[in-house]
């Protein structure tokens, strides 16, 4: 325990790493997943099935089983990323799937009204999503969306498996050098509830400003 | 199975895995309600193929037939005397005498049950690794449990459950296996919650590099090199003890770490000179360099609420070393990939913790 102790900067580190990854990770697939969902709602139906084929793909793999895939399998092919980057890439695209399920979701509660009036003063669908529909939607979406963002950090442990050195790979470091499982992971508990607190927080917050007054 | 075709076909299949997401999306341009099931049925194969690639993986340099790329002289067992297959080191394994088997011990309910129950696993090649056309165990630490199976029970009845490093001790401590034989180095720190009996086999750590490297000779050339080993082995450890300027990467699998090296993540991979055999007997693309630099004396994990249970494997240990059937067996198994008579066993209690 002492000498677990003696290693908090460098669990510090580990927890520097699993934000940096999370942001990442989140962000990219915030983008992507809003990209989804206007290939979803819009009126091309091969874009439609696109969308929906790309979101029931990666929730139908687990994030391990691809993230070997791409960290094993795309250097095959010729293709190396740094395991860092492999691991934020797979979790935008792998979380891109649920950001698109909440951004729908979000959309749906629209009113359908809201589209009718766009369409009534001659916007495109691109106007009407851009200006009308998105914005109102994005504000119903703050829960949902710090939900995905939660589930990115504690998913991003699995980038022990893969190499990468995020909390939990150096975790299991100390606890292979001290055989201490239980204060290392204690203390790894405590940082990754430190972020996702934090999180549910400031989405609490966020939403009660931001909530549309029907 | 041919080793060299086992990689190609998983490279082939790991292309069909990272295709599949995207044939689904041209395919299920039909219409809407049968594209979306053909959707769900591919997502279904690209979770199989990423499963079967994951198998793969650690199943990699899977039991070869060729000979070392170091060692020219192969298989110099052929034709000799020695040259016994290990079912028939096994058959003609010892049997313990009835007064060895004292009543209520965990001999007596090993006997009782007529099978022992072994916690090992079925990828290591040369140690315990499943022939795919056969279906049996092949390998040093598979023959062992045969034998240890044979002379409480008389027949070489084994049930083997797969444990990893984080499982092995729990699995003893709580009764789901007799015994664990699965290169498990005996340390001071393993040996507070389990029993070892042995060593049975001496082993140290070694280097894999890719055939063409010259740079990384010794440990210490390993400093400022990235270096990969499993998480959870000892290895990570003695890494930082001996070339403490490596950047270490932990993977969970020996597959993977083989991988990470071929493919360049890692200039080098560090582990236990029996299982870094294992991967390069079937790759030329890869060598191993240098002696071992440290020592892994492998033990047979017991239990330790069952205190006769040591002593007693112990006795078994001394009987197959004196009568020769230990170096049988190391030639049927590891000596088909290494050249050179047997060693010496190494001396019963000789390790910290043993």
């Amino acid at each position: 325990m002492h000498e677990v102790l003696h290693h908090l900067g460098y669990l510090a580190g580990g927890l520097g790493t699993t934000l940096e990854l999370s942001l990442l990770g989140f962000a990219g697939a915030v983008v992507l997943g809003t990209l989804l969902t206007v290939m979803r709602v819009s009126p091309i139906l091969p874009l439609r099935v696109l969308g929906t084929l790309y979101v029931e793909v990666f929730r139908n793999v687990p994030l391990l089983a691809f993230l070997v895939l791409f960290v094993f399998g795309l250097p095959d092919a010729g293709i190396t990323y740094s395991l860092f980057t492999s691991e934020a890439i797979c979790l935008a695209l792998y979380f891109a799937g649920y950001v698109c399920e909440a951004v729908r979701a979000g959309i749906n509660a629209v009113p359908v009204g809201q589209a009718e009036a766009a369409r009534a003063i001659g916007m495109t669908f691109g106007q009407s999503l851009a200006l009308v529909i998105l914005p109102q939607a994005f504000r119903t979406m703050v829960q949902p969306l710090a939900n995905v963002f939660i589930g990115v950090v504690l998913s991003s442990s699995l980038g022990a498996a893969v190499g990468v050195s995020e909390l939990i790979g150096r975790t299991q470091w100390l606890d292979l050098q001290y055989d201490e499982p239980v204060p290392t992971f204690l203390l790894a508990t405590v940082g990754y509830v430190l972020i996702t607190l934090a999180v549910g927080l400031l989405a609490g917050r966020l939403q009660k400003r931001m909530a549309v007054r029907r | 199975m041919i080793p060299q075709k086992n990689g190609n076909r998983s490279a082939r299949g790991r292309e069909r895995g990272i295709g599949a997401g995207g044939g689904g999306g041209a395919i299920g341009v039909g219409g809407g309600g049968r594209g979306r099931g053909r959707g769900g049925r591919r997502g279904m194969a690209a979770a199989g193929t990423a499963l079967a690639l994951a198998g793969a993986l650690t199943a990699c340099g899977g039991g070869g037939s060729s000979s070392l790329p170091s060692s020219p002289g192969g298989k110099s067992g052929a034709g000799k005397p020695s040259a016994y297959t290990q079912a028939q080191v096994v058959a003609a394994a010892p049997v313990a005498p009835a007064s060895a088997i004292t009543a209520g011990s965990w001999m007596a309910k090993v006997k009782k049950r007529g099978t022992l129950l072994v916690g090992g696993t079925d990828s290591s090649a040369m140690f315990s690794q499943r022939n795919p056309v056969s279906g049996q165990l092949e390998g040093f630490d598979a023959g062992l449990s045969q034998m240890l199976a044979k002379y409480i029970t008389g027949k070489p009845a084994t049930k083997l459950s797969l444990v990893t490093v984080d499982t092995r001790e729990t699995m003893l401590q709580n009764g789901t296996v007799d015994t664990v034989f699965a290169t498990y180095t005996i340390t001071p720190q393993r040996a507070q919650k389990v029993a070892f009996a042995g060593p049975y086999y001496e082993s140290g750590d070694a280097i894999l590099v890719k055939a063409g490297n010259s740079t990384i000779t010794k440990p210490a050339d390993l400093n400022g090199k990235t270096v990969a080993t499993e998480g959870n082995s000892t290895a990570a450890l003695d890494l930082k003890k001996f070339a403490p300027k490596a950047k270490t990467l932990l993977f969970q699998e020996d597959g993977e770490c083989v991988a990470a090296v071929k493919q360049g993540r890692a200039d080098a991979y560090v582990l236990d000179q029996g299982i870094l055999l294992g991967d390069v007997v079937s790759d030329p693309q890869l060598k191993v360099v240098g002696q071992p630099f440290t020592q892994e004396p492998y033990g047979i994990g017991l239990p330790k609420a069952d205190p006769e249970a040591k002593a007693f494997v112990n006795a078994w240990l001394k009987t197959i070393y004196a009568d020769g059937e230990w170096a049988k067996l190391w030639k049927a198994t590891v000596g088909t990939k290494i050249a050179g008579s047997p060693p010496a066993p190494p001396t019963i209690g000789s390790a910290d913790g043993s």
